[in-house]
């Protein structure tokens, strides 16, 4: 399974088009005749690169003949290095934030700030604009006196400096985290334009750390242990309960974030990394973990991260994060500039592994079309898929499915909403619906809009 | 009140097995598997049969093979999930109705073969570990105190029974460090959550607002409740000294009395004289009022097969086939329009949130 995914983007990403094609020449050539690619062959197909068809789309668009002129970059020296010790964005690029909206949490330091994917490209999250949730603000710890403690039902307790931590074999690895609260405003009806409102509780960043196994095995856990409460060092001392086989899968204890070490906002200097699941049991600022043979029935999985359902039961203990996926360019925040071709991009991402498949419908679910992936496949991690479309300018209903390695297919809000109804909060995985207006000459403005099935 | 998981998981016995029976009949794909099954419900060859599906054990026609049609769609396979013996379920036997809570467990399904091979290869079957000896031994005492206070959903790590308050004086103490942001009966102040409100948990339709969930009507425990107002409030200044387990404990007498959690099956209330203990604080944590229905994640219980073209109306637009009956932006809750559309529309300057390509 796992092999069929990659050799799929090999074949798609740019760069290995050309490499797989330098490779079939190289070895053509060795066949004796080449036949494939003689000047005969190519006549034969009446094929070969034809410029003027190749331009004819620009044929009637009025040409600019006002010679071009220098900017200012031209005429005088850039700033030299060291001017920025550590480098920032472009001015220009000011308007690429984490936002929050005032209205949603009474005040700043219980709070949440959604990532701009609208702006974003690849499937890597910069590290200043990976989304924020905090429970009890933001704390500066000095890695020199931060330890962790590994206690419990374990043989030995022990405790790490983030030295200590830093001597064991690593792991890399590129994983999206993602609140379990992504699309929660949207359970009702739809609030707000725009993909960073809509899906922006999540990122997606390599992360470098130590596994848990080997941390877990090192203290000599205990057949009886079960569970781990993993708690932070932060005002709210955050805690959730955490099943054996899930901390033993593919967790890790994180010191790094993108190459450097985590961001304060991330849990600086640790932050525990469950692949997959739902980014409230990452516990940042990691202090303590204790082995137990029970859960902790702890705020966080009881009153909070708990699905209510229409018949006033809830769901408790919903880990995985489900397959999901959304279009981000079109999206609420561009607008269309008239009929004519666009490459439909997004992203999608799966808690329990790879995408397999992402399809986009251009009619409201009726008809879809597969797309490709224009980034590497790998597990639990943001995958970018794009689609080309001739728009004629017609009203659009796009919507995003995408299907994962396990053959889960990512269901309409309709089917959704009729199970789960709309009083949870959590986990609302259902594709969502952007209208592209009819362009109508361009009255509409290009206008594409978030509206709900 | 609640249709609890114990009549949840009565009522759909009946349709699990009828839906069994007819997957036999049906003949699905693996049917030569119907005559191993895990309570004459399951198949019991599943890890087979996901294998053979090359571990795609969410396909579609997999759950089917695997618990039969019927009990793979719908009510009924959220229903199904309760089974433990599903395999796809994430409860655990003791979890459902065991007692007042049970020890409301749940586990990775089954069916989730990868995750199990997984913890085989990186644990169970490890046995060549030997640690590296990069850390330092610590006592357990020297973890105790002061970095766990932790108090689980047993009651392990309460304060001993001699500590405690009256509920008047717990009464004083919320009002004078919770009360401002909690709202003196805790009815909520400035957005904060409130603490005892009195609200049904099934809203009458899909557009009403969603029910408040409160310590009263939707908190299970009485004893994580104290765990956590002891970590964590008040928030600006979390576990206080100046509050210390008695007060934290006469506050959770308050909040108890206020939420109407009685002592026992006979309905006895807490009194403002009552001196509130973490014995006290068992008795109640046994009636919370939500207790029982909770039950393990039931996902995922849509299972789509994925269709290309002409799909079926359930499947497109609105769920009946119309791509125009949808819902738009509404204003606000404060009132202001919904966000930057005049930026959007390129009337005003590019601002929050627009960023071009
Ligand atoms: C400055 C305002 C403030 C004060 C004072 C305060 N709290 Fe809180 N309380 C909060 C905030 C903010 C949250 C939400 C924290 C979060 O999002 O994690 C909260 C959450 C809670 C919750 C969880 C509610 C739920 O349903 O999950 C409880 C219980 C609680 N507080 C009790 C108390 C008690 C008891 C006190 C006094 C000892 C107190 N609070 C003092 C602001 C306050």
């Amino acid at each position: 399974m796992t092999d069929k995914i990659v050799e799929k983007v090999a074949v798609q990403t740019e760069e290995s088009r050309n490499q797989g094609r330098r490779a079939f020449l190289k070895g053509s050539a060795a066949v004796a005749g080449g036949v494939m690619f003689t000047k005969a062959a190519s006549a034969a197909e009446g094929a070969g690169f034809d410029p003027k068809k190749a331009v004819a789309p620009y044929a009637g668009k009025e040409e600019i003949t006002e010679v071009l002129q220098d900017g200012a970059a031209r005429k005088s020296l850039g700033f030299g290095v060291r001017k920025y010790p550590y480098g920032m964005p472009s001015p220009f690029e000011k308007e690429v934030q984490r936002r929050t909206l005032e209205w949603l949490t009474p005040d700043s330091m219980a709070s949440i700030t959604m990532t701009p994917l609208q702006s974003l490209h690849g499937i890597i999250t910069p590290n200043g604009l990976h989304f924020e949730r905090f429970h009890g603000g933001v704390p500066t710890i000095n890695p020199e006196e931060h330890r962790l403690v590994i206690h419990g039902l374990v043989e030995r307790p022990l405790i790490f400096t983030m030295d200590d931590l830093k001597r064991f074999p690593s792991v890399s690895r590129i994983h999206f985290v993602e609140c379990p609260a992504n699309g929660a405003m949207e359970w009702k009806g739809v609030q707000l334009n725009s993909v960073q409102w809509t899906h922006g509780m999540m990122s997606c960043v390599e992360y470098t750390g130590v596994r848990l196994s080997d941390l877990l095995k090192e203290a000599g856990i205990k057949p009886e242990g079960k569970w781990l409460i993993p708690e932070g060092a932060d005002a709210a001392a955050l805690t959730r309960s955490i099943p054996m086989e899930i901390a033993m899968d593919d967790c890790f204890v994180a010191y790094a974030q993108n190459g450097e070490a985590l961001r304060r906002e991330q849990g600086y200097p640790i932050r525990l990394v469950v692949p997959g699941c739902e980014a409230n049991m990452w516990i940042k600022y990691l202090r303590r973990i204790q082995v137990t043979d029970t859960p902790a029935q702890h705020r966080e999985e009881t009153s909070k991260y708990t699905e209510l359902m229409p018949d006033g039961t809830a769901q408790r203990f919903s880990w995985y994060m489900e397959p999901n996926s959304v279009i981000t360019y079109p999206s609420p925040d561009f607008k269309m500039e008239g009929p004519g071709k666009y490459y439909i991009r997004g992203l999608a991402w799966s808690g329990r592994g790879k995408v397999k498949h992402v399809d986009v419908s251009f009619d409201g679910g009726k008809n879809w079309k597969e797309a490709h992936f224009t980034s590497p496949v790998l597990d639990k991690a943001w995958t970018r898929f794009e689609v080309e479309w001739e728009w004629d300018g017609s009203e659009a209903f796009l919507m995003s499915r995408v299907t994962d390695e396990t053959g889960y297919v990512q269901p309409p809000m309709p089917q959704m909403r009729q199970l789960e109804g709309t009083n949870n909060v959590y986990h609302r995985t259902a594709m969502v619906t952007w209208r592209v207006h009819a362009w109508e000459n361009g009255k509409s403005g290009g206008m594409i809009e978030n509206v709900q099935y | 009140m609640f249709s609890t998981k114990k009549t949840l998981v009565a009522a759909t016995v009946a349709s699990l097995f009828a839906g069994s029976a007819m997957a036999m009949s049906g003949g699905s794909d693996n049917s030569g598997a119907a005559g191993e099954k895990i309570d004459g419900k399951y198949a019991a060859n599943f890890e087979q049969i996901i294998k053979d599906a090359n571990g795609e054990y969410l396909d579609s026609k997999v759950i089917e093979a695997i618990l039969g049609k019927d009990a793979a769609y719908g009510r009924e396979g959220l229903a199904g999930k309760l089974d433990p013996a599903n395999p796809y379920s994430f409860e655990v036997d003791d979890s459902i109705d065991g007692g007042n809570h049970g020890n409301a467990q749940c586990k990775v399904p089954l069916a989730f073969t990868e995750v199990h091979d997984s913890v085989k290869a990186n644990y169970t079957n490890d046995s060549d570990f030997v640690a590296r000896g990069f850390g330092t031994p610590i006592a357990e005492s020297a973890v105790q105190a002061k970095w766990n206070i932790t108090v689980d959903g047993d009651g392990r790590g309460l304060p001993d029974p001699s500590v405690g308050m009256t509920v008047e004086e717990g009464a004083k103490v919320y009002v004078q460090y919770c009360g401002m942001c909690h709202g003196e009966f805790g009815e909520g102040a400035k957005g904060y959550l409130p603490l005892a409100v009195e609200e049904s948990l099934i809203a009458s339709s899909f557009d009403e607002p969603a029910p408040m969930k409160t310590v009263g009507n939707y908190w299970p425990y009485a004893v994580t409740f104290f765990d956590y107002i002891r970590r964590t409030m008040p928030f600006w200044t979390p576990n206080a000294p100046y509050i210390g387990d008695a007060g934290y404990l006469g506050i959770t007498g308050y909040i108890m009395q206020s939420n109407y959690i009685p002592l026992d099956a006979e309905g006895t209330e807490l009194e403002d004289d009552t001196f509130y203990t973490s014995e006290l604080l068992m008795k109640n944590n046994k009636f919370m009022k939500n207790q029982g229905n909770f039950f393990c994640d039931h996902r995922p219980v849509i299972h789509n097969a994925r269709c290309m073209e002409n799909c079926a109306d359930e499947q497109v637009g609105d769920g009946k086939g119309n791509i125009h009956n949808y819902k738009q932006a509404r204003l606000l809750p404060d009132g202001t329009p919904q966000y930057n559309v005049p930026q959007r529309m390129h009337e005003d300057p590019p601002g929050v949130g627009h960023a071009g390509m």
